[in-house]
């Protein structure tokens, strides 16, 4: 185990804590504390007493030294508005009972489970059994469940909104496809806006990406593949903001907001539909704005390493880069990967607040959709595990601050989420414990059999990264503890 | 493996020697998936090769058991016959026993799988798997589920490493007597060093360009793509790019057919298919063949000593005039008998390979 520096955590599980029961007893000295919520971060230590947050000091002076942040960090639960845990219905990709343990190893103590299951979750039935099968894991990571925006996701009716909310739906989504009918989405804008719960797009102009493979460029022209306009995410980005901004006099309650944006001219166009006050908010994940489609050639740097002086793309071919096998399935994602440009515009748009929050968009897929021709393997990287490592990449090479790095993943979800998140944020005495440990000092393999989750689909595979999550908490239980800190 | 020819790489004019084992790993890699990844020396070795096959051809009984005993599996997942016919020739040339596997889209969709595909051929005995398939960078996925050598026969748009290769054969074979002469091949033996080269047609869905573009720029060649912009969507990056920001990319792209036809040594005339219709990619074939047909009249723009290919099967009075095709510019039969010999030579130095090397890097 690396050198954790000065800071102490008590094993936990050692102790006889299982997964799922309530952390009776842990104190965690001289680490750094990130806490967005109160937007204060720095050197401390807390307690926690049968699974609450009992003291929370933070540190100055003498008791101080030594203590950075570049070492073990303590943050609130990380909140995934973005992920897939495919049950029902395709329960050989994912469950709950391993998704909600995928998120606990990537230091998520929420997770909002989109509705693409198989029935969808169109009806409050599909809600309540998404619960019961929470409830059945054991795992403390809360499950929040979107509904779909229209009845089996086909873009026609609008699905049992109100129904669905008293369910607990935590928000409305068709995705996997955009909410394809314009007056669709503006029925729906209107009438979640009664609840004021949020309609989240996946923002794509079908027309423009029929049988598309790769973004438009020159990736995708080298290596033949059916090209993906960018074009397709700003026109449908476009639409979306403008039924937003004519139902909004009427509906003061409807809120938009945007998932998985990925290029340039999309969050400009959100940029600017904040500035006018519009009520909407957008998420970025962390593959679009560290990994680029030079991926899909064989490329492995980051998405600020695959860029010019003059804000281009650099040749992956000149520079002699190309290290791992092209066409590699576990690359093919919707949007796709883009350009270093557009990545450099997501990692910009989230340092400037365009973005609001980092999402996963965790797609695991099983190895019979995946080991497949790149033009037909299922689209989707398995990410709940690596996000936190992505993010970290990008602060570790100045190009994020941590602070903003957290706060993307806790703070900035938990406002778009409000009320329906259900529980107090942020590293607050009294309340249960919610929170992550993660030693920046310490990295990890990623590997197939270290990804709790049953989606192996992970470009990331074999690649090592920052920040090994020690402990997870949620709401006073445990969640995930490292296998090495029991040593 | 009992090769019955066999020719020192480092010669280029020395004819095969019979019954001699070739020098061991001459060539360096265990797949030919794509030409990106072939050095110009590696480029020179095939065509030295390709050579020798070709005075194999010439004998009276165009026959040699190089690669007597050993499986050569043609597994095709779109309608060909030529470059199907042309590399079960080749195989047969070098005595190999081939077996043709055409599958049919039905299957695909049936859910059998490529790589149970695969697999299944090399457990009946496949050493080589020349693959075809329309799904760009498919031999990849099979080069990592098969313990042979993986000879790509056009995946998709992406590449066509075979006809690249016969292409520049049959260009370095007309240049032959230039050569010679005064002007030609710089130092390194790059023999279109200064000579304009023109693809023309819709070089977007094109394997054959994409593979030719790494081919004749490592040849030196003056490249121009041309054709209507609809089909160069993303050409105009890839000429850029790598190019530091020099006012001259590695290739040139136009819509404007007499400026890439003026003074061009070489023309290759690109298929066009009535599918890019439906897509909206053209108004129609008619308008096609006015605006970018390779008609005698536009030829004349060209060098007076300019030659035409087509890499087949052509639309004649399309994007190319019938008395273009047949005239005495054209190269394109030549092209179909050095397709032979370029796929024997491939065949041949694959099947030598002693090369581990995996699928990318």
């Amino acid at each position: 185990m690396a050198d954790r520096g000065p800071a102490a955590v008590a094993p936990v599980r050692s102790s006889g804590v299982a997964i799922g029961a309530t952390v009776a007893d842990l104190e965690i000295s001289n680490a750094w504390l990130v806490d967005p919520f109160s937007e204060r971060e720095g050197p401390g230590e807390l307690v926690v007493s049968n699974g609450v947050l009992e003291a929370v000091n933070w540190l100055d002076g003498d008791e101080a030294a030594g203590i950075h942040d570049r070492g073990v960090i303590v943050a609130p639960g990380f909140i995934d508005l973005h992920a897939h845990l495919r049950e029902p219905g395709n329960e050989d990709a994912e469950t709950v009972a391993s998704g909600l343990a995928a998120a606990a190893h990537g230091g998520f103590t929420t997770v909002c489970a989109m509705p693409n299951t198989s029935p969808p979750a169109d009806e409050p039935g599909v809600l309540s059994r998404l619960r019961a099968a929470a409830a059945a894991s054991g795992s403390p990571v809360a499950l929040l469940p979107y509904g779909t925006v229209s009845v089996g996701r086909a873009g026609e009716a609008l699905a049992p909104i109100g129904e669905l909310a008293d369910a607990g739906a935590v928000g409305f989504s068709d995705d996997g496809s955009p909410v394809r009918s314009g007056s669709i989405l503006r029925n729906a804008l209107m009438y979640a806006g009664m609840a004021g719960l949020a309609i989240v797009d996946h923002p794509e102009d079908l027309e423009q990406t029929v049988g598309a493979e790769a973004t438009e460029g020159l990736v995708a022209t080298v290596l033949g593949l059916r090209g993906w306009p960018r074009s397709a995410e700003a026109a449908a980005v476009a639409r979306d903001l403008a039924i937003l901004a004519d139902v909004i006099a009427d509906s003061p309650g409807a809120r938009l907001h945007l998932t998985h944006l990925s290029t340039a001219a999309a969050l400009d166009l959100v940029r600017a539909a904040k500035g006018r006050g519009l009520p909407v908010t957008c998420d970025v994940t962390p593959h679009h704005l560290a990994l680029t489609d030079e991926w899909l050639a064989g490329a492995r740097r980051w998405a600020w390493e695959a860029i010019d002086e003059s804000g281009r793309a650099r040749d992956p071919w000149a520079d002699g880069v190309l290290i791992g096998a092209p066409y590699d399935p576990s690359t093919r994602v919707n949007p796709p990967l883009r350009s270093a440009y557009d990545a450099a515009a997501c990692l910009a748009a989230l340092v400037d607040g365009t973005a609001d929050a980092v999402a996963t968009d965790h797609a695991p897929h099983t190895v019979v959709d995946k080991a497949v021709e790149f033009g037909v393997a299922a689209t989707g990287i398995s990410g709940i595990e690596t996000a936190l490592g992505l993010l970290l990449a990008a602060v570790d090479a100045g190009r994020l601050s941590l602070g903003r790095a957290i706060g993307a993943l806790t703070a900035g979800p938990a406002s778009i989420l409000g009320p329906r998140l259900g529980r107090p944020a942020g590293l607050t005495e009294g309340a249960p414990a919610d929170l992550v440990v993660f030693d920046r000092a310490d990295g990890w393999l990623v590997s197939a059999a270290g990804l709790a989750s049953r989606g192996k689909n992970s470009p990331l595979i074999g690649h090592a990264l920052s920040g090994r999550v020690l402990l997870t908490l949620a709401g006073g239980k445990l969640a995930y503890e490292d296998p090495g800190l029991a040593d | 493996m009992s090769l019955g020819i066999t020719m020192d790489p480092a010669e280029a004019d020395v004819p095969p020697v019979v019954d001699r084992p070739p020098e061991a790993g001459a060539w360096p890699h265990r797949h030919l998936l794509d030409v990106d990844a072939l050095s110009w020396s590696d480029i020179q070795l095939v065509l030295r090769t390709t050579d020798a096959m070709r005075e194999v051809l010439a004998r009276p009984i165009a026959k040699v058991p190089a690669l007597r005993g050993t499986n050569v599996t043609i597994l095709f997942y779109e309608a060909s016959t030529r470059t199907r016919v042309s590399f079960e020739v080749a195989a047969r040339n070098l005595s190999a026993d081939v077996v043709n596997v055409a599958v049919a889209a039905s299957s695909v969709t049936k859910g059998e799988s490529l790589v149970d595909t695969v697999k299944t051929v090399e457990a009946l005995g496949a050493r080589i798997l020349v693959m075809r398939h329309a799904s760009s960078g498919a031999p990849y996925l099979a080069a990592r589920h098969f313990s042979g050598h993986v000879l790509n026969g056009g995946d998709g748009w992406h590449a066509h490493p075979t006809q690249a290769l016969l292409d520049l054969y049959t260009m370095r074979a007309k240049l032959a007597g230039a050569i010679a002469g005064a002007a030609g091949a710089d130092q390194d033996g790059r023999f279109l060093s200064g000579r304009k080269v023109v693809i023309l047609g819709d070089v977007l869905h094109s394997r054959v360009a994409r593979s030719n573009i790494w081919t004749l720029t490592a040849a030196g060649a003056d490249l121009w793509l041309c054709g209507p912009a609809t089909l160069l969507r993303g050409f105009e990056a890839w000429a850029r790019a790598g190019a530091g920001g020099a006012a001259n990319g590695r290739f040139t792209v136009t819509s404007d057919p007499a400026a890439a036809l003026r003074d061009a040594d070489v023309v290759m005339a690109l298929r066009i298919q009535q599918e890019r219709m439906a897509s909206g990619l053209l108004p129609s074939l008619r308008e096609y063949a006015a605006r970018f047909g390779l008609t005698a009249d536009r030829l004349r723009l060209a060098s007076p000593d300019a030659f035409v290919l087509h890499p087949g099967p052509m639309n004649e009075g399309v994007e190319i005039a019938p008395d273009v095709a047949a005239g005495p510019r054209s190269v394109i039969t030549d092209q179909v008998t050095n397709g032979v010999a370029v796929r024997m030579a491939l065949l041949y130095l694959l099947a030598g390979s002693t090369a581990s090397d995996t699928v990318g890097g």
